[in-house]
């Protein structure tokens, strides 16, 4: 490859290529050796499940350093047709695969207890493991044919795992979440493959520099961005989201805050911002599809009665925010969007844990059945308040920068409307979660239930304990965050 | 040196309220005295001092730093004052309420955001600790009681809606100012500085309580425990809302008298004066009464910054550090009275004036003091405030002085129905650490009324610093026929109470005449409807629109759940249907298959 430089780090070369390898290798082929493990003991099998994600994060980290030193390290293997095994890990990569893998450890030992009761657990586990591989495999994809299979095995193992249950109904939800991405995307394989006709390449280093020269039509765009709308639950690709609360907790929340969502947002920075620059009319298209998605969502959050779909219409409701940060194209609105996929995945994570400890001791997911939890569980009602403070944008809490940054994206850019649309939205989130949490924390018992196990409880303290310390040592995150905006427009 | 002690004000009550969470119960009050107390001392040795402190924060311009001058150590050293006098306070005001041992908790870490928000010299800085208040308030309000939740979640909604247009306010202003920082920062008041002005300062004057973010502070008077109620919207957020807007009028935006913003700050400060004095006329709670006139005094430091005359914005200021006195006195008068008697419902009180002298020494000091009898301190602030609403407009004078009248026959009716009249029970007086800081707010009323020069150039005069013109506001007014009308004014609404008292009969009945008017009457009663609450309206409104939302939203999925798989059915069943088997349709299609292959080779 003529642009990459591959000779400045030779000596360490071959280690970190290995590296790169095994973070997505790992994972991958330890799901398939999951089901022989479990075969020994459930003991050794949760154990080596988390020690799996937990490696692929420390992996990652180690990536961290050279990364935002800006050596991009990459792996190459040409194949006919443009169908490259390209592998390469720049900072942004190394940041989504960090926050991904992180989130995912922590949620998979929230699981041990949580999963423990019902059956299917060898194939939960087995699941989850190749999900968070084809997740990294998708984030250090530098070919778009790479990054199509992996995203396609997120949607499978995630059709999996939201009809984990197995009811009738389950079933249906979870066939409902596969048909809406896979429509979504197979638009997007074939604005791929318009791209290809355009540029005559797959691999994004060759597109960058052959877009730069002629623009991508808008129809190509379109295609992509209906793939992208449709993994990250954006009107009018989003209903199925909600829908998909009818999975375990630890999967709603692997799917909202960890991976399945974050993909579609990931992507768009990958292919949006990292390698087409948008026209200034996409700049105000998005924005305001974004806009109209986190307004609506929000209104049916404020509507819901059901714990969990309520969280989940937050959830599109704050990946509008994302969109917002990502497509304005200026360096605040980025960061911020950056920002923004840490702290709401750590919130949201925690909400979704929360929600299961309630949903499971309390038997009803229903928030007009629930009443009072705060007395009997108050280390869940503390955290579910915690990460729904750093959902709200409050400060001390994380989520308050990043939805600073990124409406002083969009100002920055000039779109004042979709700034007073999305502050609007910003009031609806303080709304709906309120309501959430009075109905079900607050006011009169109405239902008795114990507080969830040690290990659960542990898991959300550290959530809504890390969305506290994301706004007080923000100075950590953002550094990171800004070396990687810094190189996303300095390579432009 | 002064830096690691501007690090101090904010850290070191933030760790002691951490630790009185977990310290044994018996020290926690212990704690929250001796952060507070050290809180002041620091205060005290870094007022009349200089300092900028600056650490890398956020990136994009928003940097950790902090500049003590004089406008924000006078405004730290009077928020820690008020702080160390509510601890004292507190310390047997919540002996036996164990729900609400966490109070302390929240009073220190609101001690170390206020002095985050006052020291911030970025915009983001500010609004951080600002923002965070929502936090601490919700909590103190929340531990009021089982249901107090409501108010407090109204409570933070109301703010944080508030919040949400400041830190619009923070990102346009930044974005046309290029810099954050506030010291560097001087706008013009073009039509994009003028919307920023208006966001900033709805955030400014909903933190001290205006019309239209007023409506949660008379049920929290309800819900919370008091010593919020003497501390955050009697003082603290009085404190930083004038604050924050006197700074945005002085240095950031340099308001003129011809500004249209000038008139609308003036018009706000007017109606809050006189729609909340209106609705503390007719209450019969000795707390929500005084939560009313905590808002109505409000539309004072408003009116008194708004009308951009020197005179005003002393007299605004300078009503801002007399309010904060005298209605923290008042509030902490009205704690004794609940913690003695059990209520505070005014026709089940009477008579205390024998059985708790001090509590209504402290009273009649205060209550005078907030009607601006002379030479206590209210007396003076107003005046200066009457002067520059004058020279603005006689119908702001007018709304003033009214709103003096009305305050004056309301307090003539609370101390009259609580501590005169006939003594129903006999009630001890109150703790001596309940008494001490309500001494100390009544005596600290009188100094800066008799010796207002003390305060005035000390503190608040150097805040104009060369915008005073070298005039000195302190002493008696300059126009003699003000004071002449304020008399006449209070001796008005003097021989309008007795009136009142004869014809309706009973003290606590003497606004019932104006309650029952015609016209008002059906104000009053829309008003107790909550009519005219922006939130209950904003919450109808808004649930109106979620509820077109939820319509959207179903009717999208309605498309994929019904409308895709039932046309996906109906063209399955079609296709079924052609492919029954029949042998002359398969000819049919064959040779029509053939035709097109024919076609298609001889084009």
């Amino acid at each position: 490859m003529r642009s990459l430089d591959f000779c400045l780090l030779a000596d360490h070369k071959m280690k970190n290529e290995l590296v790169l390898l095994l973070i997505i290798f790992i994972p991958v082929i330890s799901a398939l050796v999951l089901p022989f493990i479990s075969r020994i003991s459930a003991f050794l099998r949760n154990g080596f499940s988390f020690a799996v994600i937990t490696l692929s994060f420390v992996l990652s980290f180690l990536l961290l350093p050279l990364a935002l030193k800006n050596h991009t390290i990459s792996i190459f293997k040409g194949f006919p047709l443009g169908f490259n095994f390209f592998l390469s890990a720049d900072s942004l990569a190394v940041y989504m695969a960090i926050v991904a893998s992180f989130i995912s450890a922590l949620i998979v030992l929230y699981s041990f207890d949580y999963i423990k009761h019902y059956e299917n657990q060898n194939e939960y586990y087995s699941m989850v493991v190749l999900f968070l591989g084809a997740m990294m495999g998708l984030v250090f994809s530098a070919n778009l044919i790479l990054l199509y299979v992996f995203w396609e095995i997120t949607a499978v193992t995630s059709w999996r795992l939201i009809g984990f249950f197995r009811k009738k109904e389950h079933i249906l939800r979870a066939d409902k979440a596969f048909l809406m991405t896979v429509f979504g995307s197979l638009l997007m394989l074939l604005g791929f493959i318009r791209i290809y006709q355009e540029t005559g390449s797959f691999d994004l280093f060759t597109i960058k520099e052959a877009v730069k020269l002629h623009p991508i039509s808008n129809l190509t765009i379109a295609l992509i961005l209906a793939g992208i709308f449709s993994k990250s639950a954006t009107l009018p690709f989003h209903t199925w989201l909600p829908d998909a609360g009818v999975a375990p907790s630890p999967v709603t929340a692997l799917l909202h805050a960890a991976v399945l969502v974050k993909i579609g947002v990931y992507v768009f920075a990958r292919i949006f911002v990292a390698t087409i620059p948008l026209a200034v009319f996409w700049q105000t298209v998005i924005p305001s599809i974004a806009g109209v998605s986190a307004l609506i969502s929000a209104g049916a959050a404020l509507m819901e009665t059901d714990l969990k779909r309520i969280i989940a219409y937050s959830t599109i409701s704050q990946i509008g925010f994302i969109f917002l940060g990502f497509s304005v194209g200026n360096p605040v609105g980025t960061a911020g969007a950056l920002l923004f996929i840490l702290m709401h995945g750590l919130a949201k994570a925690g909400l979704f844990l929360c929600a299961g400890i309630v949903e499971q001791n309390a038997k009803t997911k229903d928030i007009r059945q629930l009443g009072g939890l705060i007395q009997t569980m108050p280390v869940t009602a503390l955290s579910f308040l915690f990460c729904a403070f750093s959902v709200m944008s409050i400060p001390p809490f994380g989520g308050f920068f990043s939805k600073y940054m990124v409406i002083s994206g969009a100002l920055e850019n000039g779109h004042l409307i979709i700034s007073a649309v999305f502050l609007f939205g910003a009031l609806l989130t303080i709304l709906y979660l309120f309501r959430v949490f009075n109905m079900v924390f607050l006011g009169e018992i109405k239902n008795s239930a114990r507080e969830g196990s040690f290990l659960m409880l542990l898991c959300v303290a550290l959530f809504a304990a890390l969305s506290l310390a994301g706004g007080i040592f923000i100075k950590y995150p953002n550094e990171i965050v800004q070396t990687i905006t810094q190189q996303l427009f300095s390579l432009r | 040196m002064i830096e690691t002690f501007l690090l101090l004000l904010i850290v070191l009550p933030l760790i002691s309220g951490v630790l009185s969470l977990i310290l044994p119960r018996g020290w926690r009050g212990v704690c929250a005295v001796a952060a507070s107390l050290a809180n002041f001392l620091f205060a005290v040795y870094l007022f009349k001092k200089e300092s900028i402190f600056v650490l890398p924060w956020a990136g994009f311009g928003i940097d950790f730093s902090l500049r003590l001058n004089h406008f924000s150590g006078f405004i730290i050293l009077a928020a820690s004052f008020f702080g160390l006098l509510i601890s004292l306070y507190s310390l047997n005001f919540l002996k036996g309420k164990d729900s609400q041992r966490q109070f302390y908790t929240y009073l220190l870490i609101s001690i170390s955001f206020v002095n985050g928000a006052v020291l911030a010299n970025n915009l983001v800085v500010l609004l951080f600790f600002w923002e965070a208040l929502l936090l601490t308030q919700y909590g103190m309000i929340a531990i009021g009681g089982r249901q107090a939740f409501k108010t407090a979640t109204k409570a933070l909604i109301i703010s944080g809606a508030a919040d949400l247009c400041m830190m619009a306010g923070v990102i346009l202003t930044g974005y046309l100012a290029k810099t954050l920082i506030i010291s560097d920062i001087s706008l013009s008041l073009n039509p994009l500085g003028s919307l920023a002005f208006i966001l900033l300062a709805a955030g400014a004057i909903s933190k001290a309580g205006s019309i239209p973010f007023h409506t949660w502070i008379p049920d929290a008077a309800e819900a919370a425990p008091l010593p919020f109620m003497a501390f955050f919207p009697a003082a603290i957020e009085k404190l930083l809302g004038i604050y924050f807007l006197a700074r945005i009028t002085l240095d950031i935006f340099k308001l003129n008298t011809n500004s249209m913003l000038s008139s609308l700050l003036m018009i706000i400060g007017a109606l809050t004066i006189l729609i909340a004095v209106m609705m503390a006329l007719i209450q019969k709670d000795y707390k929500k009464l005084l939560s009313y006139h905590a808002i109505s005094q409000v539309g004072y430091m408003i009116l008194g910054i708004g009308t951009c005359l020197p005179a005003g914005i002393i007299g605004g200021i300078f009503h801002m550090i007399n309010h904060a006195l005298y209605k923290c006195g008042l509030f902490l008068t009205g704690g004794s009275v609940e913690k003695q008697t059990g209520t505070t419902d005014l026709a089940k009180l009477g008579g205390l004036s024998s059985s708790m002298p001090v509590t209504f020494i402290c009273f009649l000091i205060t209550a005078a003091s907030i009607s601006g009898v002379w030479p206590f301190n209210g007396f003076f602030s107003k005046e200066l405030i009457y002067d520059a609403a004058l020279e603005r407009g006689k119908v702001f004078y007018l709304a003033a002085i009214l709103g003096s009248f009305f305050t004056a026959a309301s307090f003539l009716k609370l101390g009259h129905t609580a501590f005169l009249g006939k003594a129903g029970q006999k009630y001890k007086e109150a703790p001596v650490l309940m008494l001490i800081p309500m001494v100390i707010l009544a005596l600290t009323c009188v100094i800066f009324g008799v010796f207002n020069r003390l305060p005035i150039n000390n503190f608040i005069q150097p805040i104009l610093g060369a915008g005073a013109h070298g005039h000195d506001f302190s002493g008696m007014p300059d126009n003699f026929m003000l004071v002449i009308v304020t008399i006449i004014v209070l001796l008005a609404a003097f021989l309008h109470h007795f009136i009142a008292v004869r014809i309706n009969g009973g003290a606590i009945k003497a606004a019932e005449h104006i309650h029952r008017a015609p016209v008002l009457s059906i104000i009053y009663l829309w008003a107790e409807k909550k009519y005219f609450d922006p939130y209950e309206m904003g919450i109808k409104l808004i649930d109106k629109i979620a509820k077109i939302f939820w319509r959207i939203d179903r009717g999208i999925d309605w498309v994929y759940g019904s409308l895709v798989t039932n046309l996906t059915f109906a063209l399955s069943r079609t296709i079924h249907k052609i492919q029954a088997g029949y042998y002359i349709i398969y000819v049919i299609w064959s040779l029509a298959g053939a035709f097109l292959v024919i076609l298609f080779v001889l084009r």
